[in-house]
């Protein structure tokens, strides 16, 4: 028992995280500087965010593919709301959001109630989302958004990015409802033994719908940040960020099968993928080379991860 | 002439294990056990869970090599590197839980990993057709049809399918891991039958059971465990059922029943005409505060899916509940929880408990949101809930942090109860409240039971054990078909009278 707390997936996590840090740091002298750690910052939020909920979404034993699609979805429903309708900007924000939340709404019924597998379902729905963006879009971008606007994903407080100071609120409000409320002790119960949590008077689908339709508003709110970051909306935004955050969340320790998985380790799983890739392109490596290292890492620290955990049973 | 006698003495012993010894991570689970196992002898395996039954079906069906001692098969000795090796040579088990591929058919299942060839090589489906309908019909299984599908077949068909299996190849030895525990009565005698063929045609069967009255039908010769010993080998005439179980114990056992007091307060819970449309139809019945009320028959007689509608998991058609003479609604587990009810069901590795969570975690379980501070777990006070339960059920846990699948499975159903008193229930619906436990705890259990219901609290019990259910209810209910076809007072509620409708004109499952 005591050589598994020693030995916990996220203190191993936190060593390799170290060991990189170092590592890059000799290779590359302007990795370790502030101003490129904070930047690096600003491009991890919208994953971090979106990888933050997957992984309740995750521990449930369940997963969401379609988180890109929705932030496309919302950025896409943020440019057309205000430039194409007219609508004042904190208004179109706050539609952007609530399609967001309504598309991960949308995901949660089929999966509860029709009881199609999560795989399948936001597998159909990334692709629903994706190809609605892309028909509202008419392929040309938005732009002009007003100054105040980009205090969002470029602007600072107190010499911090906005944005890592709304990252830093969700993961300390996430790792604190997954730890310390009811809320968090269902889902890892659903995703232990649903059918046990179900017979224990948890209200199985409820907690479900409500972990999908955050997600979706995730997605919706880092579509917002990624606007105001990039000072443009695309349809195409948003692709291939479900494999980032899935990739940060299992490497995080949480198990694809559901009932295990922490933030911490999540959190540690984002700044590791993170750091490897700045830290290897700031050192010279093509950019091939470098997510060839972050599959290695990602093998390693699992199978070192699981070496410990097998030892220690029983 | 002198040689050919011994070979022949020496055969009649078909397996020899010789000071089995088995440890892990430092404990010793089996230690220095031999006995001899004879041909055409039902060789039963006594012993409380941890006794190391486990371990020594194991280590004869190849899954874990002993530390120590010999598996010695017709006088050759063996060690056996895999399940598969041990089959080859004439060892075959079935366990507790089936192995079957429920989306093959019978046949298929039957010839899974030797299957009969063609002379070009391609799967000769006539030969194991054949075959599969020889074997059943030897197992006087001439109903079972060898293309359906496994997954569509009742539980004791499942493990027709199973035993036939193990009979697929020249089998020597067979070791059957608790076959009765998942069967009702009629589906128990068929097994006996089947047994006691198979020992008729020269096969030496290992039999592992917690239930005295089949042991006392089936076995020969009977072995003791207790705490991974050998605790004696003896021939089942020369022993009495108190005497096994003191032998396993290791101290006597109360083998009655708790004595009801036979005093009843009023009606709490009152079930009219209710119907789930299908698996149940026009149920009633009353439940008085302090009774424990039995509902006896066979698996799949509808009792399950009755308590499951009760409790609000299975949605009913029609009819009514009332508790306290009033009516009321209850849609989901949580209706039925605020209304004071609790339900432990059937299965409690799937439905009763979250096997990776620790013992708190699933004693407040039921109760979490009542316990929390708004949505705000209080830690402390679920850890102090917890060890009360481990204390007040003397469930036999190192700490309240520990993991409930490493606990033996009477300590897991306490878990269990625990988790549904913390609700503070006034009515108690129990499904197979002992299933599949060692008698030590079973009793405990019925004590228990017999406790709460003392103290008020209304019990309803559905178990497929006849003996538990004449013996801990106050009153008999009888389901068959879906229906209630007959209720006994205490007074009547004879194994005759009682079984005799739980099998009135049932149909055949096959």
């Amino acid at each position: 028992m005591r050589m598994k707390s020693i030995f916990r997936h996220e203190t191993i996590l936190f060593l390799v995280v170290i060991v990189a840090l170092v590592i890059l740091s000799i290779q590359a002298e302007q990795f370790a500087t502030i101003d490129n750690l904070l930047n690096q910052g600003r491009f991890l939020t919208e994953v971090s965010l979106v990888a933050l909920i997957m992984t309740f979404v995750i521990v449930t034993g369940g997963i969401d593919l379609s988180v890109g699609s929705i932030l496309g979805l919302s950025a896409i429903v943020l440019g057309v709301a205000w430039k194409k309708l007219g609508l004042p900007l904190p208004l179109a924000i706050l539609v952007a959001l609530s399609v967001g939340t309504l598309a991960g709404l949308f995901n949660g019924i089929i999966i509860t109630r029709f009881k199609v597998p999560p795989l399948i379902a936001t597998l159909a729905t990334l692709a629903l989302y994706r190809g609605l963006a892309e028909g509202i879009s008419q392929a040309r971008s938005i732009r002009g958004y007003p100054e105040w606007f980009f205090i969002l994903g470029q602007g600072e407080f107190f010499g911090i990015p906005t944005q890592l100071w709304i990252v830093a609120f969700f993961t300390l409000l996430t790792g604190f409802i997954l730890t310390y409320t009811t809320w968090g002790r269902a889902t890892y119960a659903i995703g232990a033994n649903e059918t046990a949590a179900r017979f224990s008077g948890i209200a199985v689908d409820k907690t479900k719908l409500f972990i999908y339709a955050a997600s979706g508003f995730a997605a919706s709110l880092a579509a917002i940040i990624f606007v105001s970051r990039v000072s443009t909306t695309r349809s195409d935004m948003g692709m291939g960020l479900e494999l980032d955050a899935i990739t940060a969340v299992v490497l995080g320790g949480t198990s694809i099968f559901g009932g295990k998985g922490t933030i911490v380790g999540t959190f540690f799983g984002l700044i590791l993928i993170q750091i490897l890739k700045n830290g290897l392109s700031l050192a010279g490596v093509k950019s091939d080379g470098t997510y060839i290292a972050i599959g290695l890492v990602l093998i390693l620290t699992l199978l070192i991860s699981n070496l410990f955990n097998r030892n220690s049973e029983g | 002439m002198a040689r050919f006698l011994m070979e022949k003495i020496n055969q009649d012993v078909t397996l020899k294990i010789k000071n089995a010894t088995k440890s892990f991570a430092g404990v010793t689970v089996l230690n220095n056990v031999s006995f001899d196992l004879y041909r055409g002898e039902v060789h039963s395996l006594l012993g409380e869970n941890g006794a190391g039954k486990s371990t020594l079906i194991k280590i004869l069906s190849g899954v874990h090599k002993p530390d120590q001692g010999k598996v010695i098969l017709e006088n050759k000795e063996f060690v056996f590197n895999s399940p598969k090796e041990a089959f080859k040579n004439g060892i075959a088990t079935v366990y507790q839980e089936l192995l079957v591929f429920p989306e093959l058919t019978v046949a298929e299942n039957i010839f899974l990993g030797h299957t009969p060839k063609t002379k070009i090589g391609l799967i000769d489906w006539k030969k194991i057709k054949a075959d599969s309908r020889k074997i059943l019909d030897s197992l006087d299984s001439h109903d079972l049809d060898v293309n359906a599908r496994v997954g569509s077949l009742s539980v004791a068909n499942r493990q027709r399918v199973e035993i036939a299996k193990a009979l697929s190849q020249k089998t020597k030895v067979l070791i059957m891991d608790e076959p009765t525990a998942a069967l009702a009565d009629t589906d128990v005698k068929k097994l006996i039958t089947v047994v006691k063929r198979l020992r008729e045609q020269g096969v030496s069967i290992l039999y592992v059971s917690h239930k005295m009255p089949e042991i006392f039908e089936l076995s020969d010769k009977v072995s003791v465990l207790r705490d991974g010993n050998h605790v004696g080998t003896f021939n089942i005439k020369d022993v009495s059922e108190d005497l096994l179980v003191s032998k396993m114990v290791g101290r006597p056992v109360d083998k009655l029943y708790p004595i009801s007091k036979g005093k009843f307060g009023k009606p709490i819970l009152e079930v009219n005409n209710f119907t789930d449309g299908l698996r149940f139809k026009q149920v009633s019945f009353k439940l008085k505060r302090g009774e424990i009320l039995g509902i006896a028959g066979v698996v799949g007689s509808g009792r399950s899916e009755l308590a499951q509608s009760i409790f609000g998991i299975n949605p009913s058609k029609g009819g009514s509940i009332k508790i306290d003479e009033k009516e009321v609604s209850i849609k989901k587990p949580k209706d039925a929880r605020n209304l004071g009810i609790a339900y432990i069901p059937e299965d409690r590795g799937t439905q009763g408990l979250v096997k990776e969570m620790k013992i708190s975690h699933n004693v407040s379980m039921a109760n979490l949101d009542r316990e929390a501070n708004g949505i705000l777990i209080i830690f402390k006070k679920e850890m102090q809930n917890a060890i009360n339960a481990i204390n007040k059920l003397g469930i036999r846990a190192r700490n309240a942090l520990q993991l409930v699948r490493q606990l033996s499975g009477g300590n897991q159903q306490k878990v269990v109860v625990a988790k549904w008193l913390q609700t503070e229930p006034r009515i108690l619906i129990m499904d197979e409240p002992t299933r599949g436990i060692d008698v030590g705890a079973k009793s405990e259990i019925h004590q228990l039971m017999r406790n709460l219901a003392d103290e008020g609290l209304a019990i309803l019990m559905i178990s497929s054990e006849l003996p538990e259910v004449l013996g801990m209810s106050d009153r008999v209910l009888v389901m068959n078909n879906g229906t209630i076809t007959k209720e006994f007072s205490k007074e009547h509620a004879t194994p005759e009278n009682v079984g005799a409708i739980m099998t009135q004109k049932v149909k055949e499952t096959a």
